[in-house]
């Protein structure tokens, strides 16, 4: 039996290469996925019988331009569960979505912001840099409080503390689905709740966890979510904002320009209506096409399939990892992660890299973009190895193979 | 290319990443700087004693892997004692090799001929540099001075 859901090398021609000489496992997924077939053709179907601006002529392919990108939005937002009170924004991923929302908050630009003097933002010490320094500077640009929930010494974060930091003056609390260094999933469904509850905005960073799990905005306490297309089996440089509708209206637009306006005239302008107005620009319509056929793929090869295909992968990464004398997986016990992020005693990450590239082996080393948690674990770089569908049981043994001699190595 | 295991993890490196030379602060420094690597979170602290002229005594700190290690190791145990520009030459030369503008065979590079290796892995260069960086600076900032004393990032 294949151990992997769907046969790869026919599927994902990104993958059917030798690196050094061996047959290429790569395993830095929560980096960027592979594009499967399905999303490479769309992307070019599109590029070869549509390319044109969108909302800007009257002509043929403009028309069809126009409504491949309208026709991706309305299939992303039913892959995410938003319903008529939501909207969604293309970005060019998720960092921008997450600086969107917090300079959003926090810019006077067209008003009064939202955010004040003295108003409380909570971010976890789990997030990726793009979902923690957009909030020091939306803190630092309205004189709100950033206050940083930080996780026990196993890297889980707790409703009770949590409850302990919200107060009467939170406004915001950000908060990852997946943590991409450590691997750890956090109960965000609890937490946004408890959040919401309290009379907070709720920001979700879905980058991790869109490949897989793909949180449903439709039973979520979830103001904002952020998600990349290329962590999600389709392109570079496009990702989305999904949100309720006038939470989102009151975001000050980050890129103001064409697109976005209504009227303009000398002295004044008047701005679009959502989702134009937070999309300034010329967009990624191609990428945006190529993000929804990624999202189509996953449909149809079955959320529950590729969720289920990588978390008993990564269970299978901690345990081989972990027989290994000196190396320590992250957050061992989580639930429902495609990440085993790992310290080795004795060998640094970057050697341990360079040494698994050799066999092929294609791994993540260093702090990604994640310094607040490894502080708050008191840990420096990890190697980090991050599953999606195309990859094997076999490959896992390889990495644990090759993590073992390279430790023998460097020891 | 070779196994990186005999190209850039020479025994010798992988003995200096064992038993780094020089590793410890000084007792009573003179100049000091420190050096970061963002990406991959390596971070070097040089401590120099200098005295007419010379480095009378270099100790550094820090983390890192173990090109990063062995470089800063060979680093000082090189220019310990050494005129001060005896430092900037020995780091031009061994720049160059690892940039691909030097012999790699260079006979004045003396131990850190077993780095030479590293030119074939551009995303290593930085790791190798690190500590020489933060040399450069520890030479140009007298403790006590007013300038910032971390520098991040090198070019290589
Ligand atoms: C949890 C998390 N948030 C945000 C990002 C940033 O995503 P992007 O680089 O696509 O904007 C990443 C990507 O590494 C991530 O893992």
């Amino acid at each position: 039996m294949a151990d992997s859901a769907i046969d790869f090398a026919r599927d994902f021609p990104g993958l059917a290469q030798d690196v050094h000489g061996v047959r290429l496992a790569y395993l830095d997924n929560a980096a960027t996925t592979h594009m499967p077939n399905e999303v490479l053709d769309a992307v070019r179907d599109f590029e070869t019988t549509s390319r044109a601006n969108i909302h800007r002529g009257v002509h043929t392919l403009s028309q069809r331009a126009t409504d491949a990108f309208d026709g991706a939005r309305e299939q992303l937002k039913r892959f995410v569960g938003a319903g008529p009170a939501h909207e969604l924004v293309f970005t060019s991923g998720t960092t921008e979505a997450l600086n969107l929302v917090a300079h959003g908050l926090s810019d006077a630009g067209l008003g009064r912001p939202v955010l004040a003097a003295g108003d409380e933002i909570i971010v976890t010490a789990l997030e990726h840099h793009a979902n923690f320094v957009p909030w020091q500077a939306a803190a630092r640009r309205s004189g709100a409080v950033l206050r940083v929930l930080r996780p026990d010494p196993e890297g889980r974060l707790h409703t009770e503390a949590l409850a302990r930091l919200l107060g009467p003056r939170t406004r915001v609390f950000a908060v990852t689905a997946g943590a991409n260094a450590s691997g750890e999933r956090p109960p965000f469904e609890a937490l946004l709740k408890m959040a919401a509850d309290a009379g907070a905005m709720t920001v979700l960073d879905a980058a991790q966890a869109v490949g897989h799990e793909v949180p449903d905005l439709s039973s979520l306490a979830c103001d904002f979510m952020a998600f990349s297309g290329h962590k999600m089996y389709g392109p570079m440089g496009i990702g989305a904002l999904v949100g309720r509708r006038e939470r989102l209206e009151r975001l000050a637009p980050l890129r103001l320009g064409g697109d976005m306006v209504e009227w303009v005239t000398e002295q004044h302008t008047t701005f679009a209506e959502l989702p134009a107005r937070l999309e300034g620009g010329t967009p990624n319509v191609g990428g945006a096409v190529g993000m929804a056929a990624a999202a189509k793929f996953i449909e149809r090869v079955g959320r529950d399939t590729i969720d289920g295909h990588v978390c008993a992968l990564r269970r299978y990464a901690v345990d081989r990892l972990s027989e290994l004398p000196g190396v320590r997986v992250l957050s061992a016990d989580s639930p429902r992660t495609a990440i085993a992020s790992f310290l080795t005693e004795d060998a640094h990450p970057h050697d341990l890299g360079t040494l698994l590239d050799h066999r092929g082996i294609a791994v993540r080393t260093g702090n990604h973009c994640a310094q607040p948690l490894l502080d708050c674990l008191g840990i420096g770089p990890t190697t980090r190895a991050s599953f999606a569908i195309y990859n094997t049981r076999a490959e896992v043994d390889r990495l644990a193979a090759a993590v073992a001699e390279a430790l023998r190595a460097l020891r | 290319m070779n196994e990186p295991i005999e190209d850039l993890y020479q025994d010798l490196v992988l003995e200096h990443k064992r038993a780094p030379r020089h590793f410890g602060k000084l007792a009573a420094p003179t100049h000091e700087a420190r050096g970061r690597n963002p990406s991959c979170g390596d971070d070097i602290s040089v401590q120099l004693r200098i005295a007419e002229g010379e480095l009378a005594e270099i100790g550094f700190v820090g983390q890192g892997c173990a090109i990063c290690i062995a470089s800063t190791s060979m680093m000082a145990e090189a220019l310990y004692g050494k005129p001060l520009a005896a430092a900037d030459a020995l780091r031009n030369r061994f720049r160059a090799v690892l940039t691909g503008d030097g012999d790699p065979d260079d006979a004045a590079l003396g131990k850190l001929v077993s780095l030479a290796g590293v030119r074939r892995y551009p995303n290593r260069i930085k790791c190798a540099l690190l500590g020489w960086h933060a040399l450069a600076h520890a030479m140009q900032q007298p403790i006590g001075g007013t300038a910032a004393p971390t520098i991040e990032e090198p070019e290589a």
